[in-house]
């Protein structure tokens, strides 16, 4: 930071002395600030978005005020050169405040290779939301940016500027936390900024708007209607892309599970489990909720042979798991403890203590689980208690800032009115709550906002993940530990000990936390609708003959006794349902809790939200439509075409004024009329000389022309003249109108 | 030719009365007034054959308080024209014939001492007529013809310390012959300016020679002209033209005009010619029967009125080329 002086300008300003042609004023009033707010805006949305969910929000706005008035004040002290030294300094500094940030424990682990590594993971697409200290590190990083970009903006160099701003924006479009159209936003304001920053200074800004108007439409338009990769991840906001497959969304997104709108079901065959028991066989847990997604924080370890037991008592079940395809997780019953079979070097074991595969399983290949099933009693679980670890405390209990409170009052009344007074009946009563008042249906609209309220107060209908996601955050709501855990229903049963699982099985469910018991399955989702849907998917699939639909085992009704088993239908107990599978809601409601339901069903799916008005088109259809017709303007004004139109109205529409000011515009409609038809009027042509060269023999323009005379060059016009003048103007533009000239 | 200035069937009293201004006159309607210039008009038509339009000019240049300046080979008709004008008011004429000798006192008039009443006396020169006619301007020294446009100008003449007012109306047609360049005093473009307008009669077209020679066989109609209205009919004409509306679109064109010619030659027309554009267009409106300037009258009179006031940038162009192509170019609005 030395030698900052610009070698163009006097070389005995001290570096701190107050530039005398600069105004704060002026420099904000630049339109090209308006380009640099809107890409600040979008890299601070995406940080907005982190802190709200990990915390923070406050301290963020406090950071970018303070930054905001630290630049302000030093704008007019500092070059570019100095800025962009600073701001690198400053991003150093909040680098170092994130590494002292870390426990001191894990801090020992960092070295320069863990750094290097996680940077590159970071720009490959690790989601920001996976850092542990995520709001400490959104904090660290945002000053640098926002101040080199405000100050570089203060200053003019918007091109400077709109690079830095880009960079921060950049880097999150590679962690994947910035949208389609957080990311469209940025671009549009850095294109706004640059345009109008390189426009303004040679005061062609008048002339040259629609230019850069049509850039950006033509940025929007294409972004949003062109996929540059066909089937990729982008996802072009007005084209309908296919909708993606249940367990591509639920099971093979490895740290994170974004909740998606209408979703299909795919019928092949994934893998065959021999196991002496049913289960559902899990694949992961998601301890982070963003509002619109699922996220695994932590980072995974190699297994070194042999888990953790849950706390209580457990059932040990064996199984073996055969891959039909390429498998890229480990599904497995929970809770694995020990792996056999050749894909143990590379298994991994995720920071909730599932199983991961670090290679894909290849087709054929299979591997052994041992798992310890916690063997409870209702009564245990109910007994429980609320002494929960610290460490589930702090990281199955957090939810985003922006979660509206109707969603715990809706979990507290629903616990109330099932008179739950322990965390297990309140789960129990939020289970069959969910069950009981929302449709089953794949084909459902991604909502706004917190998907979890949208599908306990808006939407009528959804699927697993939305019944998942809604519970673990009511249950958040209440104090209790939950998580979204993903993974594969039982499957077709196609031997006593063997089961055929399909893609189609794949399914999210939830895990709520009993002290003493660990992590117990609870699925809120209806069963019977879902296992239809399933089966229907699975019969029209094999009518279409479509490849890898059954194994040679399954087929249809091969195996009579329970040809879909799943593990609700053998339990038969009320209160012992822990020894054999998950506490389904089929358990429960199919015995002990009807009248529950009953009462519960005083709540309408519609809930507080009130009355379903006429509904509003969304924000990005109305943005995009303002762009458009923005668009639209400008290349209106690029092409004349809004001349014309003005000069079309002009023509056939007179208001009326003073007597002269009619007679004077009504002589101009017929001399446009004449000037279309024959030729204009030439430069020193007087209007007598003018209808006499052309030869014009019709009275009333001649009647037009000489009262256009008096009133033009006497300034003399009578109401009556004006009535006359107006009359045969109308007349004779409307004889020269195709259609309207007939329809008189 | 030391025969002084020589009036030229100029009997009538010269009137050095007060100035009567402007506002001492009842304004004629727009229809008497056009009457009285189309009855004056005709009146000279009897004398001047075929030459309408440059009778016409003459009379607009009257009634706009202007002066005319006929530039012709001799014998095209200049004096006849002058004196039918003035014959036709019922106004005084005087010709004045400028030679090389003549001198400013010649024209203006001079103080003779008078032996019986001991006193001087002024003696009025030609100039104290109604129209007075010059004759090939041209040849007097610039002294004496600056006497002359001296008066035309300020309306008044000034002897030994004593300023006398000229007669109204007071016109001056003067004439130049520009066949003979030898031993001519060709006048300043800021003499010229002076003129109101400039004219060319040329000659007879056609049959017109033949009906001139007829009517002069015998005696000369002009001999036969009676007056048909007079100088106090002509000032409430005049009074009439001034009040004709000239609108702001019609003052602005002539402006732009103006503005024209003087980016498009090397001298352009002065404010000067401008006022003289707009008086005249207001009279050629009157002459319409209109009481409002149009484009149109100011494009009839605007070749007349500007292209002598104009010096060309190359000498094979004219004032009247670079009057049409503003004519041209210029919008009208």
């Amino acid at each position: 930071m030395t030698a900052a002086e610009p070698s163009g300008e006097s070389p005995r300003r001290s570096r701190l002395a107050v530039d005398p042609d600069w105004s704060l004023r002026d420099a904000v009033a630049q339109p090209a600030m308006l380009g640099v707010a809107l890409l600040t805006a979008s890299y601070l949305r995406v940080l907005v978005h982190v802190t709200d969910v990990v915390g923070g929000t406050t301290l963020l706005a406090a950071e970018v005020v303070a930054v905001l008035v630290v630049g302000a004040f030093l704008a007019a002290r500092v070059d570019a050169r100095t800025a962009l030294l600073g701001s690198a300094g400053v991003l150093v500094g909040g680098m170092l405040t994130y590494y002292f940030s870390i426990p001191a424990s894990q801090r020992a682990l960092i070295d320069f290779g863990v750094v290097l590594r996680d940077l590159v993971a970071l720009l490959s697409g690790l989601s920001v939301f996976r850092l542990v200290q995520a709001d400490v590190w959104a904090l660290a990083v945002l000053p640098a940016p926002l101040l080199g970009s405000w100050l570089l903006a203060l200053r003019g160099r918007y091109a400077t500027s709109v690079a830095v701003g880009g960079t921060a924006l950049g880097l999150f479009v590679l962690t994947g936390d910035a949208g389609t159209l957080t990311t469209l936003t940025g671009v549009v304001g850095a294109a706004v900024a640059v345009g109008l920053g390189e426009l303004a200074p040679r005061r062609a800004l008048a002339a040259h708007w629609d230019t850069v108007a049509l850039v950006v439409t033509a940025m929007v338009v294409v972004t949003s209607t062109v996929s540059v990769v066909p089937g990729g991840g982008a996802s072009p906001i007005v084209a309908g892309s296919s909708a993606p497959t249940l367990e591509g969304n639920v099971v093979d997104n490895a740290d994170s599970v974004g909740i998606v709108g209408a979703i299909r079901l795919s019928p092949e065959v994934r893998f065959t489990v021999e196991s002496e028991r049913p289960s559902y066989w899990r694949v992961g847990a998601y301890d982070r909720f963003t509002g619109g997604s699922w996220v695994r924080t932590g980072e995974s370890r190699p297994y070194g042979g042999g888990l953790d037991a849950p706390p209580g008592a457990t059932t040990s079940v064996e199984q073996t798991i055969t891959a039909e395809t390429t498998l890229n997780s480990m599904p497995a019953a929970w809770k694995p403890v020990t792996v056999r079979g050749n894909v143990q070097q590379a298994t991994q074991v995720t920071a909730e203590d599932g199983l991961r595969a670090a290679a894909p399983i290849a087709e054929g290949e299979s591997y052994t689980v041992v798992s310890e099933r916690p063997a409870y009693t209702t009564r245990a679980l109910r007994n429980a208690g609320t002494d929960y670890p610290d460490g589930v405390r702090s990281r199955y209990l957090g939810l985003p800032d922006s979660t509206p409170d109707r969603v715990g009052e809706r979990a507290a009344a629903v616990a109330e009115r099932a008179n739950a007074s322990t965390p297990y009946d309140t789960a129990v009563a939020i289970e069959e709550y969910l069950e009981s008042s929302k449709e089953y249906s794949l084909n459902v609209e991604r909502p706004r906002g917190s998907v979890a309220d949208a599908f306990l107060f808006e939407m009528e209908a959804g699927y697993c993940t939305y019944y998942a996601t809604t519970m673990a955050v009511m249950l958040r709501t209440q104090g209790i530990p939950a998580r979204m855990a993903t993974g594969y229903t039982t499957g077709e049963r196609v031997a006593e000990d063997e089961w055929v699982v399909r893609g189609l099985n794949a399914h999210a469910w939830v895990e709520v936390y009993f002290p003493e018991v660990g992590w117990v399955a609870f699925d809120p989702t209806p069963s019977a609708p879902r296992e239809e849907t399933g089966e229907r998917r699975v019969s029209q699939a094999r009518e279409a003959g479509e490849a890898g639909v059954d194994t040679n085992q399954s087929g249809p009704g091969e195996w009579t006794p329970t040809p879909t088993a799943t593990p609700e239908d053998e339990s038969g107990a009320n209160d012992t349902v822990g020894a054999t599978s998950t506490p389904d809601l089929a358990d429960i409601a199919g015995g002990q809790r009807t009248a529950g339901a009953g009462e519960l069903g005083s709540f309408t799916p519609g809930g507080s939200g009130g009355s379903s008005g006429p509904s509003l088109p969304s924000p990005e259809t109305v943005g995009y439509g303002l762009v458009l017709l923005f668009g639209g303007i400008a290349a209106g004004r690029r092409f004349g075409i809004d001349d014309r139109l003005y000069r079309f109205v002009w023509l056939r529409y007179q208001p009326r004024d003073a007597p002269v000011a009619d007679v004077e515009r009504a002589y101009d409609r017929v001399e446009t009329l004449l000037a279309a038809q024959r030729r204009p009027r030439r430069a020193g042509e007087t209007v007598a000389d003018y209808l006499d060269t052309l030869g014009v023999r019709d009275d009333r323009v001649r009647r037009v022309a000489s009262l256009y005379e008096r009133a033009h060059y006497a300034g003399d016009a009578t109401a009556t003249d004006a009535d006359d003048a107006v009359a045969a103007a109308d007349a004779l533009v409307r004889e020269t109108t195709p259609l309207l000239g007939r329809l008189r | 030719m030391s025969d002084d200035a020589r009036s030229d069937g100029g009997d009538a009293a010269v009137e050095t009365g007060g100035d009567p201004g402007p506002a001492g006159f009842e304004p004629l309607s727009v229809d008497a007034a056009a009457d009285l210039i189309e009855e004056v008009v005709d009146n000279v038509e009897r004398v001047i054959v075929g030459k309408r339009d440059a009778v016409e000019h003459i009379l607009v240049a009257t009634v706009a308080r202007g002066h005319v300046l006929l530039e012709d080979v001799p014998g095209t008709g200049k004096t006849m024209l002058a004196r039918s004008v003035a014959t036709s008011v019922d106004a005084s004429f005087r010709r004045v014939q400028f030679t090389p000798d003549l001198l400013p006192s010649d024209v203006t008039g001079v103080n003779v001492f008078n032996q019986k009443s001991q006193e001087f006396e002024f003696q009025a020169g030609p100039v104290f007529a109604n129209v007075v006619l010059a004759d090939e301007i041209n040849r007097a020294p610039p002294k004496t013809q600056s006497a002359l446009l001296e008066a035309m100008e300020e309306r008044q003449v000034t002897v030994d310390g004593d300023t006398r007012p000229l007669p109204e109306p007071f016109v001056v047609i003067a004439t130049q012959n520009d066949v003979e360049s030898g031993r001519t005093y060709e006048l300043p473009m800021a003499e010229i300016d002076r003129f109101a307008k400039k004219l060319r009669l040329g000659y007879p077209e056609g049959d017109q020679e033949a009906e001139i020679i007829g009517r002069t066989a015998g005696h000369h109609p002009i001999e036969e002209l009676e007056a048909v209205t007079d100088g106090r009919t002509l000032q409430r004409a005049r009074e009439t033209a001034g009040q004709v509306t000239l609108s702001e679109p019609v003052r602005k064109y002539i402006g732009r005009l103006a503005e024209h010619t003087r980016n498009r030659a090397q001298l352009g027309v002065s404010p000067r010619g401008s006022i003289a554009l707009a008086r005249t267009s207001q009279v050629r409106a009157l002459l319409d029967g209109r009481d409002y300037v149009t484009p149109d009258d100011v494009q009839e009179e605007v070749q007349t009125v500007f292209a002598h006031r104009i010096r060309p940038r190359t000498g094979s162009e004219t004032g009247e080329d670079v009057v049409a192509e503003s004519l041209s170019s210029v919008p009208v609005e």
